[in-house]
């Protein structure tokens, strides 16, 4: 009881996504209930039509006068045939607008999830492993509605439609498909699911672990194949196999018992249909093609059971998906936790004070007791090797990850305490890669200010000298930069990102290695119009390592961050030197 | 094209180790359709006992028996087909995947280096089981489709030949139409997979940066490009999926059709409005029979239809496995000779590499290894170290003169991402020496400069490494690639830049590191442009247009 409570529960905010078009969900169904009426009244009709016709041609050849109105059944059937092929056709792609629609509406809803998520969660996952396990999560909750919501529903309609049917002739054969065909439903959706749950939602993970083991063998195959290991790796590759289709069987298994099953329970529903309208028709109850036409009615039922068990076999698949994205949204940062502090309009002051920062499974932290000090208007390079932690300060300045412990403060407010919108306006940040979309040039620029017009569009290309280049392209600000920016060089791709770091008006601005790819004389020239932009800021540059002789305008302080040492987990403070400048 | 044919003959040579199986499959299948027509000729005599000669019910109990046994007996054989198909794909997928894992590793580092490894897994994992529905399914549907509508004609023209011809009439059309829902679905699942892919591309890509949209605070306005871009795809979806579904309204229309025909000739001919040909001669049994036939002929068909998908996405992923199989290794994977100097590990003799896209890489060059020689490569990137190391380590064989190894040489190799897995610092370990005891394990870490460090772990060796080795840095992991290689036998270590990616201060341990291995008696070759381990080697020695000169350190 519990468990379906759960289960509902896991499910309750897909299907509340669901009833958004509740509308056009019940159209579809209705559509598949018309298909499948049609498909049960051809059959019945026919047999109807033919033992009258028969019985009819009997009495005539025994020189009985008989009439039978032979053209409403024919025209009944005729049109039974065409409903059933329109009916499927328009259904078929009525429902998979709705698939499609609806599919439209679940990856906007995971992206405002996936939005909302700190870096510390974004980061847990390789980016791609995460991203295909989430699309296709996606795509299997895709599928709640077309194979499992609507097919039951309408079988389990047609069920009573039908049973109600037959119990106008007969009502003990009504009933009897009504138990029959119904516990046949029960099994074949509730019954299937609770057998393959287990199995269904484990297969997911094991093709993951599937993958991931290959991966790794494919990535060390010099290694293992130099230690001669490749076999015991291989060995380990067939035991996930063996686990996923041990698996795989289970479940064909299962779905096959469902098949039979379906078979069986329709089959037994028109054996004991045709016995019950036999024992009407000779008490004189019906006519004899009622008779007749009763099995048929039912036999036609199976098209409505059949694609139920394989279905329902991997409910548990969906619920595991359901599950997993739910849990996403769990991690989703609370927008409502943070506070409402504001920022004054000028130049920021930052302050790190005792910070420590650690990664999950690090066996080092990147920050102990770290401390920095930066003053309205300062500009201070912070320089370190890869991995000292440049990437992670700007991430715990722009609020993208929080301290284990200390504290970092904009104008005495606590960094966490600040509204989003406030912190994303006041603090610019250039991270250390260039992040562009596959969008237009133009579209990557309004990222940040939806509201500039095309002259100061070109005007601050101009300040990266893109201009001219942007002039030449025969698409002019519509071309677009491809994934990730590819379409353009490193040294582009670094300046659009510049260019539009231009465009914005913050108090405080992060710079991580601002000119990197780009040749000295064109980063000198850029930071020339950058010295004059970031007047009256506060600025923060990161950098891999000092040099004097830098193309950083105006920097007014350097400091180090080292990697701490491994040896000693909690060194004491001083593992940066603060130098001032000369 | 030919591309096709290689992989549908690849397919079918894989489907022909599990006749046994699918042809168990189709037998249960034939078995399933005989118990159906027989369910429905008992089904038309019983009405015409019935309903005709009048019989009591309960006078005909034993063929309502006789008729629940079919059902049953139809029951177990569909269970048989799918329980059959399911067995035979499953032992088909492991065949192929082990085919395919069987060939990478003949490939070997060298003939992958031009394959994602992501892509390649890809491959081995998600489209071998693309295989499933195809064998389980629709091989096996592929006769019956064939197979039932005779059996099923067969009676049908027994007893009215004009209602076998009716359902006859549809039947040239079929392949016709067969055709036209194959070619709906492969459409279809070109299509699904071209928009979906396209669509996926256009979120990953927002999602990848994520965080830049975060620090814009424009995360609500890519929220709504999303689903934009998500209906947009809809719209354009829809017109192809218009023409695919028609394709099997097609089919599904025939069997509506049919129905409807017989009933309508059926009816007619046992009013006695149909004096032409057979049509006097039906009774309500033949008429009765020849109508629940008429669907039945039609249902195989539609199944087949049904899993016509199956068949495309097996066939396009059979392309690209075949593709990879079709690569040819670069090396003859036999054990190489003796070295022809007393004591040398390894020797190299005019050898000469080439690589197709680059031309001759290596050579023509000589090399002698002395046991506990440390030896240093250096050059430009792009002259042939990597591919000396590789030679040496035998992933790729000479195109011309003779490499010598010590026999039953064993070989160490680390290069600048050592292989991390998912696991524990011990599972890491043990992959250079399965069998190695904790107290081993320790002493390699010491070796490696990695003792304090994994002293200090509160799980110490059971410590579990985080995704891909999240947790460790760049120089961690450099040594516990080289514990490993204090934990394995190998008498040859190769080393491709092992310092590349460290801070000075990690370099300079990893380097004491390298001196305690050869300390062993093992000899080391390290290719790097570095100073640092250039410096510490015995023989010094640069790739200079594929050859080898010696610098002389003063």
């Amino acid at each position: 009881m519990t468990e379906r409570r759960a289960t509902i529960a896991t499910l309750a905010p897909w299907l509340r996504l669901l009833g958004r078009r509740r509308g056009r969900l019940l159209a579809g169904g209705a559509l598949m209930a018309l298909a499948l009426a049609s498909a049960i009244g051809l059959l019945a009709l026919s047999g109807w039509f033919i033992t009258a016709t028969g019985l009819a041609g009997i009495a005539l050849a025994a020189g009985g006068a008989m009439t039978l109105d032979v053209y409403v059944p024919g025209s009944g059937i005729r049109g039974f045939a065409v409903t059933r092929t329109v009916a499927r056709y328009v259904e078929r792609l009525y429902n998979h607008d709705t698939v499609l629609r609806l599919l439209a509406d679940l990856r906007g809803r995971m992206f405002a999830v996936l939005a909302g998520l700190d870096a510390q969660t974004l980061s847990r996952r390789r980016a791609s492993d995460w991203l295909n396990r989430l699309t296709a999560d996606i795509d299997t909750l895709d599928s709640l509605f077309l194979r499992l919501l609507a097919p039951a529903a309408v079988a389990l309609l047609a069920i009573l439609a039908l049973a109600g049917f037959l119990a106008i002739w007969s009502p003990a054969a009504g009933l009897a498909v009504a138990g029959l065909l119904g516990a046949a439903w029960g099994w074949l959706t509730l019954g299937q699911a609770r057998l393959g749950l287990a199995a269904s939602r484990q297969r997911v993970d094991e093709l993951e672990r599937l993958r991931g083991r290959l991966i790794e063998q494919l990535q060390g195959l010099a290694e293992l194949e130099t230690y001669g290991t490749l076999a015991g790796q291989r060995r380990r590759l067939e035991a996930i196999e063996d686990r996923l289709y041990a698996d795989q069987r289970r479940l064909g298994r299962f779905s096959a018992l469902g098949t039979a099953v379906a078979g069986l329970a329709v089959g037994l529903g028109w054996l004991s249909a045709l016995w019950l309208a036999a024992l009407a028709w000779q008490a004189g109850a019906l006519s004899g093609p009622l008779m007749v036409m009763m099995p048929l009615a039912v036999m036609a039922m199976s098209e409505a059971l059949t694609a139920l068990p394989m279905a329902f076999t991997q409910f548990g698949a969906t619920l595991a998906a359901a599950e997993r994205l739910n849990a996403l949204e769990d991690a989703r940062r609370d927008d409502a936790d943070r506070g409402a502090a504001s920022l004054r309009p000028g130049a920021l002051a930052l302050a790190l004070e005792e910070v420590a920062l650690r990664y999950p499974g690090a066996l080092t932290p990147v920050f102990d007791g770290f401390s920095l000090a930066l003053a309205p208007g300062e500009r201070l390079a912070v320089h370190g090797v890869s991995g000292s932690g440049k990437s992670s300060l700007a991430a715990l300045v722009t609020g993208q990850r929080v301290p284990d412990a200390g504290r970092v403060r904009l104008n005495e407010a606590p960094v966490g305490e600040i509204a989003a919108d406030v912190l994303a306006e006041r603090v610019a940040c250039l991270t250390q890669h260039s992040e562009l979309f596959d969008d237009s040039l133009a579209a990557n620029l309004l990222l940040a200010a939806p509201e500039a017009d095309d002259a100061r569009l070109w005007a601050v290309l101009e300040a990266v000298e893109l201009a001219d280049w942007a002039e030449s392209l025969p698409r002019g600000l519509d071309t677009r930069v491809g994934e990730g920016g590819r379409r353009l060089s490193g040294g582009q791709a670094r300046r659009v990102a510049l260019a539009r770091l231009l465009l914005r008006d913050p108090g405080l601005v992060i710079l991580d290695e601002p000119f990197a790819g780009l040749d000295p004389a064109l980063a000198a020239r850029i930071a020339e119009r950058l010295d004059g932009w970031l007047a009256g800021r506060s600025v923060l540059y990161l950098v891999h390592e000092r040099a004097e002789q830098t193309a950083l305008p105006g920097v007014d302080r350097w400091q180090a961050l080292s990697l701490l040492p491994e040896k000693d987990f909690a060194p004491p403070r001083g593992i940066f030197q603060d130098r001032a400048k000369h | 094209m030919t591309q096709a044919s290689t992989s549908r003959a690849w397919l079918a040579g894989l489907a022909r180790a599990e006749r046994r199986r699918l042809g168990l499959a189709v037998g249960c299948g034939l078995v399933a359709g005989i118990a159906t027509v027989a369910q429905l000729v008992l089904l038309a005599w019983l009405v015409t006992s019935l309903l005709v000669e009048g019989r009591a019910p309960s006078t005909l109990l034993l063929a309502f028996i006789a008729l629940a046994a079919l059902m049953g007996l139809r029951a177990l054989a569909q269970w048989g087909q799918e329980t059959l198909g399911l067995a035979a794909s499953l032992r088909l997928r492991r065949r192929a995947r082990g085919e395919l894992l069987d060939h990478l590793e003949r490939l070997g580092p060298v003939g992958l280096t031009g394959h994602h490894s992501a892509s390649l897994a890809q491959r081995a994992v998600d489209q071998v089981e693309a295989l499933d529905g195809y064998v389980a399914r629709f091989l096996p549907q592929r006769y019956l489709a064939v197979l039932l509508p005779l059996v099923i004609l067969a009676v049908v023209a027994w007893l009215d030949w004009l209602a076998a011809v009716f359902l006859l009439l549809a039947a040239p059309l079929i392949p016709l139409f067969m055709a036209l829902v194959g070619m709906g679905a492969e459409r279809l699942n070109e299509e699904q997979f071209d928009a979906v892919a396209r669509l996926s591309r256009h979120f990953i890509d927002r999602v990848r940066g994520i965080t830049t949209l975060q620090l814009f605070g424009r995360t609500a306005a890519a929220t709504e490009e999303v689903h934009a871009a998500a209906d947009d795809y809809r719209r354009r979806a829809l017109r192809p999926l218009r023409l695919a579904f028609l394709s099997s309204a097609v089919l599904e229309f025939f069997a509506a059709v049919s129905i409807a025909v017989v009933a309508i000739y059926v009816g007619f001919g046992l009013l006695g409005y149909i004096s032409y040909g057979p049509a006097d001669q039906l009774t309500l049994f033949s008429g009765l029979l020849a109508l629940l036939l008429a669907p039945e002929f039609f249902q195989p068909l539609r199944s087949l239809a049904q899993h016509y998908h199956d068949r495309a996405s097996a066939l396009g992923a059979a392309e690209g496995m075949v593709a990879l199989l079709d690569e040819t290794p670069r090396r003859s994977g036999l054990a190489p000779p003796a070295p022809h100097a007393a004591g040398a590990v390894a020797e190299l003799e005019a050898v000469t590499v080439s690589h197709p896209e680059r031309g001759r890489v290596l050579g023509p060059m000589d090399l002698t290894l002395a046991p506990g020689e440390v030896l240093a490569i250096s050059g430009p990137s792009g002259v042939g170290k990597s591919t000396l190391l590789q030679l040496l380590a035998g992933f790729v064989d000479p195109d011309s003169g003779h490499r010598r190894l010590r026999t039953r040489l064993e070989v160490a190799w680390m290069d600048q991402r050592p292989l991390l897995i998912h696991g524990r610092l011990a599972d890491n370990l043990r992959l250079a020496a399965p069998a190695a005891d904790d107290a081993a394990l320790h002493r390699a870490l010491v070796a490696a400069g990695l003792g304090e460090l994994v002293a200090g772990l509160p799980d110490g060796l059971d410590t579990r490494l985080g995704e891909r080795g999240v947790g460790l840095s760049g120089g961690q992991a450099q040594r516990l690639a080289l514990a490993r290689v204090f934990l394995s036998e190998a008498r040859l270590v190769l080393l491709d830049e092992p310092t590349e990616s460290l801070d000075a201060e990690s370099e300079a341990v990893v380097i004491e590191a390298l001196m305690a291995l050869a300390a062993e008696g093992r000899s080391l070759v390290i290719a790097s442009h570095r100073a640092a381990p250039l410096a510490c080697a015995d023989r010094h020695l640069t790739l200079r247009d594929g050859r080898l000169e010696e610098v002389i350190h003063d």
